[in-house]
Protein backbone atom coordinates (compact mmCIF):
# COMPACT_ATOMS: atom_id res chain seq x y z
CA UNK A 1 0.00 0.00 0.00
CA UNK A 2 1.19 3.86 -0.61
CA UNK A 3 1.56 5.91 2.31
CA UNK A 4 -1.36 8.10 1.21
CA UNK A 5 -3.58 5.29 1.00
CA UNK A 6 -3.34 5.05 4.79
CA UNK A 7 -4.94 8.30 4.66
CA UNK A 8 -8.49 6.85 6.18
CA UNK A 9 -6.39 4.68 8.84
CA UNK A 10 -4.35 7.38 10.15
CA UNK A 11 -7.59 9.97 10.53
CA UNK A 12 -9.08 7.19 12.10
CA UNK A 13 -6.38 6.21 15.12
CA UNK A 14 -5.31 9.89 15.13
CA UNK A 15 -9.16 10.56 16.59
CA UNK A 16 -8.93 7.47 18.67
CA UNK A 17 -5.65 8.83 20.05
CA UNK A 18 -7.91 11.00 21.95
CA UNK A 19 -9.43 8.16 23.77
CA UNK A 20 -6.50 6.63 25.19
CA UNK A 21 -5.37 6.93 28.60
CA UNK A 22 -3.72 10.46 29.88
CA UNK A 23 -1.59 10.58 32.77
CA UNK A 24 -4.21 12.09 34.85
CA UNK A 25 -6.72 9.25 34.04
CA UNK A 26 -3.97 7.26 35.18
CA UNK A 27 -3.80 9.25 38.71
CA UNK A 28 -7.33 8.71 39.58
CA UNK A 29 -7.34 4.78 38.55
CA UNK A 30 -4.43 4.57 40.92
CA UNK A 31 -6.47 7.22 43.84
CA UNK A 32 -9.53 4.83 43.05
CA UNK A 33 -10.90 3.96 46.71
CA UNK A 34 -12.86 1.34 45.34
CA UNK A 35 -12.67 -1.38 43.01
CA UNK A 36 -16.03 0.00 41.81
CA UNK A 37 -14.62 3.44 41.30
CA UNK A 38 -11.74 2.14 39.06
CA UNK A 39 -14.37 -0.18 36.76
CA UNK A 40 -16.24 3.07 36.48
CA UNK A 41 -13.05 5.14 35.47
CA UNK A 42 -12.11 2.31 32.88
CA UNK A 43 -15.35 1.98 31.54
CA UNK A 44 -15.90 5.81 31.21
CA UNK A 45 -12.96 6.31 29.01
CA UNK A 46 -13.33 2.66 27.40
CA UNK A 47 -13.97 2.68 23.37
CA UNK A 48 -14.84 -0.53 21.54
CA UNK A 49 -11.28 -1.17 21.66
CA UNK A 50 -10.52 -2.61 24.99
CA UNK A 51 -8.19 -5.59 23.93
CA UNK A 52 -5.59 -6.19 21.63
CA UNK A 53 -7.77 -7.96 19.38
CA UNK A 54 -10.08 -5.48 18.95
CA UNK A 55 -7.36 -2.86 18.11
CA UNK A 56 -6.17 -5.42 15.49
CA UNK A 57 -9.48 -5.84 14.02
CA UNK A 58 -9.91 -2.15 14.11
CA UNK A 59 -6.44 -1.77 12.37
CA UNK A 60 -7.36 -4.45 9.83
CA UNK A 61 -10.43 -3.20 8.72
CA UNK A 62 -9.05 0.44 7.88
CA UNK A 63 -5.81 -1.31 6.50
CA UNK A 64 -6.76 -5.13 5.01
CA UNK A 65 -3.90 -5.69 2.58
CA UNK A 66 -0.89 -4.19 5.07
CA UNK A 67 1.55 -6.96 5.26
CA UNK A 68 3.88 -4.75 7.24
CA UNK A 69 0.96 -3.99 9.89
CA UNK A 70 1.46 -8.33 10.32
CA UNK A 71 5.21 -8.00 11.41
CA UNK A 72 3.38 -6.74 14.76
CA UNK A 73 2.17 -10.15 15.67
CA UNK A 74 4.91 -12.57 14.67
CA UNK A 75 5.24 -13.01 18.45
CA UNK A 76 2.25 -13.93 19.35
CA UNK A 77 2.27 -16.12 16.45
CA UNK A 78 5.42 -17.70 17.68
CA UNK A 79 4.21 -18.35 20.92
CA UNK A 80 1.21 -19.43 19.95
CA UNK A 81 3.86 -22.10 18.27
CA UNK A 82 5.23 -22.81 21.58
CA UNK A 83 1.81 -23.17 23.02
CA UNK A 84 0.61 -25.52 20.37
CA UNK A 85 3.54 -27.80 19.80
CA UNK A 86 3.87 -28.59 23.77
CA UNK A 87 0.22 -28.81 24.43
CA UNK A 88 -0.11 -31.00 21.75
CA UNK A 89 2.97 -33.49 22.47
CA UNK A 90 1.76 -33.37 26.34
CA UNK A 91 -1.40 -34.49 25.28
CA UNK A 92 -3.34 -31.46 26.64
CA UNK A 93 -5.63 -28.71 24.81
CA UNK A 94 -3.26 -25.62 23.43
CA UNK A 95 -6.58 -23.14 23.78
CA UNK A 96 -5.60 -22.18 27.02
CA UNK A 97 -2.24 -21.00 26.31
CA UNK A 98 -3.16 -19.30 23.05
CA UNK A 99 -2.80 -15.50 22.65
CA UNK A 100 -4.81 -13.03 20.47
CA UNK A 101 -4.22 -11.03 18.37
CA UNK A 102 -2.53 -13.96 15.90
CA UNK A 103 -2.39 -14.28 11.97
CA UNK A 104 -2.23 -17.89 12.38
CA UNK A 105 -5.70 -19.17 13.98
CA UNK A 106 -5.02 -22.22 16.11
CA UNK A 107 -6.92 -24.61 14.54
CA UNK A 108 -4.27 -23.93 11.49
CA UNK A 109 -1.40 -24.64 14.26
CA UNK A 110 -2.74 -27.66 15.33
CA UNK A 111 -3.67 -29.17 11.95
CA UNK A 112 0.19 -28.50 10.95
CA UNK A 113 1.48 -30.33 13.71
CA UNK A 114 -1.55 -33.52 13.39
CA UNK A 115 -0.25 -33.88 9.91
CA UNK A 116 3.27 -32.98 10.51
CA UNK A 117 2.85 -30.79 7.56
CA UNK A 118 4.02 -27.15 8.16
CA UNK A 119 3.24 -26.19 4.35
CA UNK A 120 -0.24 -24.76 5.45
CA UNK A 121 1.68 -22.37 7.50
CA UNK A 122 3.13 -18.60 6.66
CA UNK A 123 6.26 -18.95 5.00
CA UNK A 124 7.91 -16.98 7.88
CA UNK A 125 7.15 -19.95 10.09
CA UNK A 126 7.38 -22.80 8.32
CA UNK A 127 11.12 -24.01 9.63
CA UNK A 128 10.87 -22.82 12.63
CA UNK A 129 7.61 -25.19 13.47
CA UNK A 130 9.34 -28.20 11.69
CA UNK A 131 12.83 -27.72 13.67
CA UNK A 132 11.21 -27.04 16.91
CA UNK A 133 8.73 -30.28 16.60
CA UNK A 134 12.31 -32.51 15.89
CA UNK A 135 14.26 -30.75 18.55
CA UNK A 136 11.06 -30.61 20.87
CA UNK A 137 10.62 -34.67 20.12
CA UNK A 138 13.71 -35.33 20.07
CA UNK A 139 15.53 -34.06 22.68
CA UNK A 140 12.25 -33.51 25.15
CA UNK A 141 14.23 -30.26 26.26
CA UNK A 142 11.54 -27.99 26.08
CA UNK A 143 13.80 -24.79 26.84
CA UNK A 144 15.88 -25.11 24.12
CA UNK A 145 12.57 -25.54 21.73
CA UNK A 146 11.20 -22.76 23.29
CA UNK A 147 14.50 -20.51 22.86
CA UNK A 148 14.47 -21.66 19.06
CA UNK A 149 11.24 -20.76 18.78
CA UNK A 150 12.24 -17.05 20.58
CA UNK A 151 14.76 -16.43 18.55
CA UNK A 152 13.34 -17.18 15.58
CA UNK A 153 10.19 -14.68 16.16
CA UNK A 154 12.81 -12.05 16.07
CA UNK A 155 14.54 -13.16 13.01
CA UNK A 156 11.22 -13.23 11.53
CA UNK A 157 10.40 -9.58 12.15
CA UNK A 158 13.69 -8.23 10.96
CA UNK A 159 13.72 -10.53 8.18
CA UNK A 160 9.93 -9.47 6.86
CA UNK A 161 11.16 -5.87 8.08
CA UNK A 162 13.61 -5.78 5.41
CA UNK A 163 11.62 -6.74 2.93
CA UNK A 164 8.69 -5.39 2.83
CA UNK A 165 8.51 -3.10 5.71
CA UNK A 166 10.02 0.60 6.33
CA UNK A 167 12.50 2.37 8.36
CA UNK A 168 10.26 2.46 11.37
CA UNK A 169 8.96 -0.87 11.38
CA UNK A 170 13.07 -2.33 10.96
CA UNK A 171 13.96 -0.07 13.91
CA UNK A 172 10.92 -1.72 15.95
CA UNK A 173 12.32 -4.97 14.80
CA UNK A 174 15.73 -4.03 15.93
CA UNK A 175 14.49 -2.51 19.28
CA UNK A 176 12.55 -5.73 20.17
CA UNK A 177 15.62 -8.33 19.42
CA UNK A 178 18.08 -5.92 21.38
CA UNK A 179 16.30 -5.82 24.46
CA UNK A 180 15.38 -9.68 23.73
CA UNK A 181 18.94 -10.66 23.62
CA UNK A 182 19.66 -8.17 26.51
CA UNK A 183 17.70 -10.60 28.85
CA UNK A 184 18.59 -14.34 27.21
CA UNK A 185 22.31 -12.87 27.48
CA UNK A 186 21.97 -12.44 30.88
CA UNK A 187 19.78 -14.95 32.13
CA UNK A 188 22.05 -17.60 30.10
CA UNK A 189 25.49 -16.38 32.04
CA UNK A 190 23.39 -16.33 34.92
CA UNK A 191 22.07 -20.25 34.29
CA UNK A 192 25.90 -21.19 32.85
CA UNK A 193 24.40 -22.17 29.53
CA UNK A 194 26.79 -23.72 26.43
CA UNK A 195 27.79 -22.04 23.23
CA UNK A 196 25.26 -24.03 21.75
CA UNK A 197 22.12 -23.30 23.50
CA UNK A 198 23.46 -19.54 22.99
CA UNK A 199 23.70 -19.68 19.45
CA UNK A 200 20.22 -20.77 19.36
CA UNK A 201 18.71 -18.62 22.11
CA UNK A 202 20.19 -15.57 20.70
CA UNK A 203 18.99 -13.41 17.25
CA UNK A 204 21.70 -10.85 17.13
CA UNK A 205 20.96 -7.56 15.26
CA UNK A 206 22.99 -5.03 13.96
CA UNK A 207 23.27 -2.58 17.01
CA UNK A 208 23.93 -5.73 19.19
CA UNK A 209 26.74 -8.63 17.41
CA UNK A 210 25.19 -11.74 18.22
CA UNK A 211 28.85 -13.53 18.72
CA UNK A 212 29.88 -10.58 20.69
CA UNK A 213 26.89 -11.26 23.19
CA UNK A 214 28.06 -14.99 22.64
CA UNK A 215 31.31 -14.39 24.21
CA UNK A 216 30.30 -12.23 26.75
CA UNK A 217 27.41 -14.10 27.96
CA UNK A 218 29.85 -17.17 28.39
CA UNK A 219 32.29 -14.93 30.44
CA UNK A 220 29.61 -14.49 33.38
CA UNK A 221 26.89 -11.93 34.29
CA UNK A 222 29.61 -9.26 34.97
CA UNK A 223 31.12 -9.70 31.36
CA UNK A 224 27.49 -8.75 29.66
CA UNK A 225 26.95 -6.22 31.99
CA UNK A 226 30.66 -4.32 31.17
CA UNK A 227 29.89 -5.61 27.32
CA UNK A 228 26.34 -3.65 27.21
CA UNK A 229 27.89 -0.44 29.12
CA UNK A 230 30.05 0.01 26.05
CA UNK A 231 26.87 -0.27 23.66
CA UNK A 232 24.28 2.34 22.98
CA UNK A 233 22.01 1.09 25.80
CA UNK A 234 24.18 1.48 28.60
CA UNK A 235 22.06 3.37 30.28
CA UNK A 236 19.79 -0.02 30.90
CA UNK A 237 22.43 -2.64 31.18
CA UNK A 238 22.77 -2.56 35.35
CA UNK A 239 19.14 -2.93 35.27
CA UNK A 240 19.46 -6.46 34.60
CA UNK A 241 21.49 -6.97 37.29
CA UNK A 242 19.89 -4.89 39.68
CA UNK A 243 15.83 -4.88 39.20
CA UNK A 244 15.00 -7.05 35.85
CA UNK A 245 11.51 -5.72 36.70
CA UNK A 246 12.80 -1.88 36.14
CA UNK A 247 14.43 -3.20 32.75
CA UNK A 248 10.88 -4.75 31.46
CA UNK A 249 9.50 -1.27 31.86
CA UNK A 250 12.81 0.51 30.06
CA UNK A 251 12.65 -1.76 26.98
CA UNK A 252 8.75 -0.93 26.87
CA UNK A 253 9.34 3.32 27.66
CA UNK A 254 11.82 2.71 25.04
CA UNK A 255 9.40 1.36 22.60
CA UNK A 256 6.66 3.75 23.61
CA UNK A 257 9.33 6.68 22.96
CA UNK A 258 10.29 5.34 19.42
CA UNK A 259 6.58 5.18 18.66
CA UNK A 260 5.87 8.49 19.34
CA UNK A 261 8.27 9.22 16.77
CA UNK A 262 5.08 8.14 14.26
CA UNK A 263 2.53 10.46 15.98
CA UNK A 264 3.26 13.36 13.09
CA UNK A 265 3.30 11.94 10.18
CA UNK A 266 -0.16 12.33 8.34
CA UNK A 267 0.36 9.36 6.06
CA UNK A 268 1.91 5.89 5.84
CA UNK A 269 1.77 3.16 8.08
CA UNK A 270 3.60 4.09 11.14
CA UNK A 271 1.13 6.25 12.99
CA UNK A 272 -1.30 2.62 12.74
CA UNK A 273 2.11 1.00 14.65
CA UNK A 274 2.39 3.84 16.89
CA UNK A 275 -1.44 3.26 17.92
CA UNK A 276 -0.81 -0.67 18.35
CA UNK A 277 2.56 -0.62 20.67
CA UNK A 278 0.13 2.58 22.55
CA UNK A 279 -2.41 0.16 23.36
CA UNK A 280 -0.16 -2.29 24.25
CA UNK A 281 1.44 -0.33 27.11
CA UNK A 282 -2.17 1.12 27.88
CA UNK A 283 -3.88 -2.43 28.70
CA UNK A 284 0.12 -3.34 30.08
CA UNK A 285 -0.25 -0.57 32.61
CA UNK A 286 -3.98 -1.07 33.45
CA UNK A 287 -3.00 -4.60 34.49
CA UNK A 288 -0.05 -3.39 36.60
CA UNK A 289 -2.89 -0.96 38.22
CA UNK A 290 -5.32 -3.48 38.84
CA UNK A 291 -2.76 -6.55 40.19
CA UNK A 292 -1.06 -3.82 42.44
CA UNK A 293 -4.10 -2.55 43.61
CA UNK A 294 -5.29 -6.40 44.65
CA UNK A 295 -1.80 -7.15 46.38
CA UNK A 296 -2.32 -3.86 48.37
CA UNK A 297 0.90 -2.15 46.61
CA UNK A 298 1.49 1.51 47.67
CA UNK A 299 0.97 4.52 45.24
CA UNK A 300 4.69 4.72 44.94
CA UNK A 301 4.91 1.49 43.95
CA UNK A 302 2.33 1.43 41.42
CA UNK A 303 3.88 4.86 39.72
CA UNK A 304 7.16 3.41 39.67
CA UNK A 305 5.75 0.46 38.00
CA UNK A 306 3.12 2.52 35.46
CA UNK A 307 4.74 2.19 31.68
CA UNK A 308 5.21 5.43 29.80
CA UNK A 309 2.32 6.85 28.04
CA UNK A 310 1.88 7.51 24.52
CA UNK A 311 -0.33 10.80 25.25
CA UNK B 1 -10.18 29.79 -42.20
CA UNK B 2 -7.66 28.78 -40.14
CA UNK B 3 -8.76 25.77 -38.05
CA UNK B 4 -5.42 25.22 -36.64
CA UNK B 5 -5.99 28.69 -34.63
CA UNK B 6 -9.43 27.46 -33.09
CA UNK B 7 -8.31 24.14 -32.45
CA UNK B 8 -5.22 24.89 -30.34
CA UNK B 9 -7.60 27.21 -28.43
CA UNK B 10 -9.97 25.22 -27.81
CA UNK B 11 -7.45 22.71 -26.78
CA UNK B 12 -5.90 25.10 -24.20
CA UNK B 13 -9.33 25.51 -22.82
CA UNK B 14 -9.90 21.89 -22.43
CA UNK B 15 -6.88 21.48 -20.81
CA UNK B 16 -7.30 24.37 -18.32
CA UNK B 17 -10.71 22.20 -17.48
CA UNK B 18 -8.95 18.99 -17.64
CA UNK B 19 -5.89 18.95 -15.51
CA UNK B 20 -7.08 21.72 -12.82
CA UNK B 21 -10.04 19.24 -12.36
CA UNK B 22 -8.07 16.11 -12.63
CA UNK B 23 -5.71 17.97 -9.13
CA UNK B 24 -9.20 18.90 -7.76
CA UNK B 25 -10.72 15.36 -7.94
CA UNK B 26 -7.25 14.02 -6.29
CA UNK B 27 -7.05 15.89 -3.59
CA UNK B 28 -10.84 15.61 -2.52
CA UNK B 29 -10.57 12.31 -2.79
CA UNK B 30 -7.70 12.09 -0.60
CA UNK B 31 -9.15 14.76 2.06
CA UNK B 32 -12.43 12.49 1.57
CA UNK B 33 -10.60 9.44 2.59
CA UNK B 34 -9.06 10.99 5.53
CA UNK B 35 -12.26 12.81 6.25
CA UNK B 36 -13.76 9.16 6.34
CA UNK B 37 -11.53 7.59 8.80
CA UNK B 38 -12.60 10.48 11.14
CA UNK B 39 -16.11 10.27 10.56
CA UNK B 40 -16.23 6.45 11.24
CA UNK B 41 -14.79 6.77 14.63
CA UNK B 42 -16.36 10.59 15.57
CA UNK B 43 -19.42 11.43 13.31
CA UNK B 44 -19.46 14.67 15.20
CA UNK B 45 -16.71 15.81 13.16
CA UNK B 46 -18.37 15.81 9.85
CA UNK B 47 -18.82 19.42 9.41
CA UNK B 48 -15.15 20.44 10.40
CA UNK B 49 -13.57 17.88 7.91
CA UNK B 50 -15.95 18.54 5.24
CA UNK B 51 -14.44 22.52 4.88
CA UNK B 52 -11.16 20.98 5.11
CA UNK B 53 -12.63 18.43 1.79
CA UNK B 54 -14.19 21.42 -0.25
CA UNK B 55 -10.79 23.11 -0.21
CA UNK B 56 -8.75 21.33 -3.20
CA UNK B 57 -11.98 21.45 -4.64
CA UNK B 58 -11.23 25.28 -5.95
CA UNK B 59 -8.51 24.24 -8.74
CA UNK B 60 -11.49 22.57 -10.45
CA UNK B 61 -13.46 25.47 -10.28
CA UNK B 62 -10.75 27.69 -11.30
CA UNK B 63 -9.96 25.74 -14.23
CA UNK B 64 -13.72 25.97 -15.72
CA UNK B 65 -13.57 29.32 -15.23
CA UNK B 66 -10.75 29.63 -17.29
CA UNK B 67 -11.91 27.15 -19.85
CA UNK B 68 -15.72 29.28 -20.01
CA UNK B 69 -13.92 32.95 -20.13
CA UNK B 70 -11.74 31.43 -22.96
CA UNK B 71 -14.25 30.12 -24.92
CA UNK B 72 -16.08 32.95 -24.90
CA UNK B 73 -13.23 35.68 -25.65
CA UNK B 74 -12.81 32.78 -28.80
CA UNK B 75 -16.80 33.05 -29.39
CA UNK B 76 -17.22 29.32 -29.54
CA UNK B 77 -19.73 30.22 -26.82
CA UNK B 78 -22.28 31.92 -28.70
CA UNK B 79 -21.63 30.35 -32.00
CA UNK B 80 -19.76 33.07 -33.69
CA UNK B 81 -16.28 31.15 -33.15
CA UNK B 82 -13.80 34.01 -34.35
CA UNK B 83 -10.96 33.30 -37.02
CA UNK B 84 -7.80 32.51 -35.60
CA UNK B 85 -3.87 32.64 -36.92
CA UNK B 86 -2.27 29.32 -35.57
CA UNK B 87 0.37 31.71 -33.37
CA UNK B 88 -3.27 32.99 -32.01
CA UNK B 89 -4.09 29.35 -31.04
CA UNK B 90 -0.85 28.67 -29.66
CA UNK B 91 -1.25 32.16 -27.40
CA UNK B 92 -4.55 30.81 -26.03
CA UNK B 93 -3.18 27.42 -25.03
CA UNK B 94 -0.03 29.20 -23.24
CA UNK B 95 -2.65 31.06 -21.46
CA UNK B 96 -4.53 28.06 -20.60
CA UNK B 97 -1.35 26.75 -19.08
CA UNK B 98 -0.41 28.89 -15.90
CA UNK B 99 -4.19 27.30 -14.71
CA UNK B 100 -3.80 24.08 -16.12
CA UNK B 101 -0.32 23.02 -14.48
CA UNK B 102 -0.38 24.79 -11.37
CA UNK B 103 -4.26 23.34 -10.72
CA UNK B 104 -3.15 19.92 -11.08
CA UNK B 105 -0.20 19.95 -8.93
CA UNK B 106 -1.69 22.55 -6.58
CA UNK B 107 -4.79 20.51 -5.91
CA UNK B 108 -3.03 17.59 -4.92
CA UNK B 109 -0.31 19.20 -2.78
CA UNK B 110 -3.70 21.01 -1.29
CA UNK B 111 -5.17 17.49 -0.74
CA UNK B 112 -2.56 16.65 1.08
CA UNK B 113 -2.15 19.50 3.77
CA UNK B 114 -6.06 19.29 4.17
CA UNK B 115 -6.21 15.41 4.89
CA UNK B 116 -3.13 16.18 7.49
CA UNK B 117 -5.34 18.93 9.14
CA UNK B 118 -8.19 16.71 9.32
CA UNK B 119 -5.40 14.77 11.29
CA UNK B 120 -5.42 17.70 13.87
CA UNK B 121 -9.56 17.85 13.88
CA UNK B 122 -9.65 14.32 14.60
CA UNK B 123 -7.34 14.59 17.86
CA UNK B 124 -7.40 18.42 18.62
CA UNK B 125 -10.56 19.55 17.58
CA UNK B 126 -11.08 23.14 18.75
CA UNK B 127 -7.65 23.52 16.66
CA UNK B 128 -9.73 22.97 13.31
CA UNK B 129 -9.00 26.62 12.18
CA UNK B 130 -5.06 26.33 11.61
CA UNK B 131 -5.50 22.78 9.89
CA UNK B 132 -7.53 25.15 7.61
CA UNK B 133 -5.42 27.79 7.64
CA UNK B 134 -2.30 25.42 6.23
CA UNK B 135 -4.49 23.70 4.23
CA UNK B 136 -5.50 27.31 2.32
CA UNK B 137 -2.15 28.79 1.89
CA UNK B 138 -1.46 26.04 -0.54
CA UNK B 139 -4.78 28.27 -2.61
CA UNK B 140 -2.49 31.20 -2.87
CA UNK B 141 -0.31 29.26 -6.33
CA UNK B 142 -3.84 28.62 -7.86
CA UNK B 143 -4.87 32.20 -7.46
CA UNK B 144 -2.24 33.64 -9.12
CA UNK B 145 -2.18 31.40 -11.78
CA UNK B 146 -6.02 32.03 -12.61
CA UNK B 147 -5.28 35.43 -12.45
CA UNK B 148 -2.45 34.98 -15.04
CA UNK B 149 -4.54 32.83 -17.14
CA UNK B 150 -7.08 35.28 -17.32
CA UNK B 151 -5.24 38.22 -18.14
CA UNK B 152 -3.34 36.65 -20.83
CA UNK B 153 -6.74 35.30 -22.43
CA UNK B 154 -8.22 39.02 -22.31
CA UNK B 155 -5.07 40.42 -23.71
CA UNK B 156 -4.24 38.48 -26.29
CA UNK B 157 -5.54 40.49 -29.55
CA UNK B 158 -7.62 38.84 -32.17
Amino acid sequence: MGREEYASAVSAVKAMESFLFTQSDMEQLINARTDAEFDSLVSAKATENKTLADVWEMLKSYAPDSRELEILLYRNDFHNLKAVLKAMISGREPENYFIEPSNVGIDVLKEAFRTKDSDILPDYMRETASEAYELLTGTLDGQLSDSLIDSSALRAMQKSAEEFGGDFMRKYAELITVFADMKTAYRCSRMGKSRAFLETALCGSTALDKESLIRASLGGTDNVISFLENTQYNESAHLLKENPAQFEKYSDDMITEFAETARMQAFGVEPLIAYYIAKEAEIKNLRIISVCRESGADIETITERLRKLYV
Amino acid sequence: MNSMGIALAVLGAACAALFAGIGSAKGVGLVGEAAAGVVSVDPNKFSKVLILQLLPGTQGLYGLLTAILMLSRIGIIGGNAAELTTSQGIMFLGAALPIAIVGLFSGIAQGRAAAAGVGITAKKPEHNGKGIIMAAMVETYAILALLVSILLIYNIAI
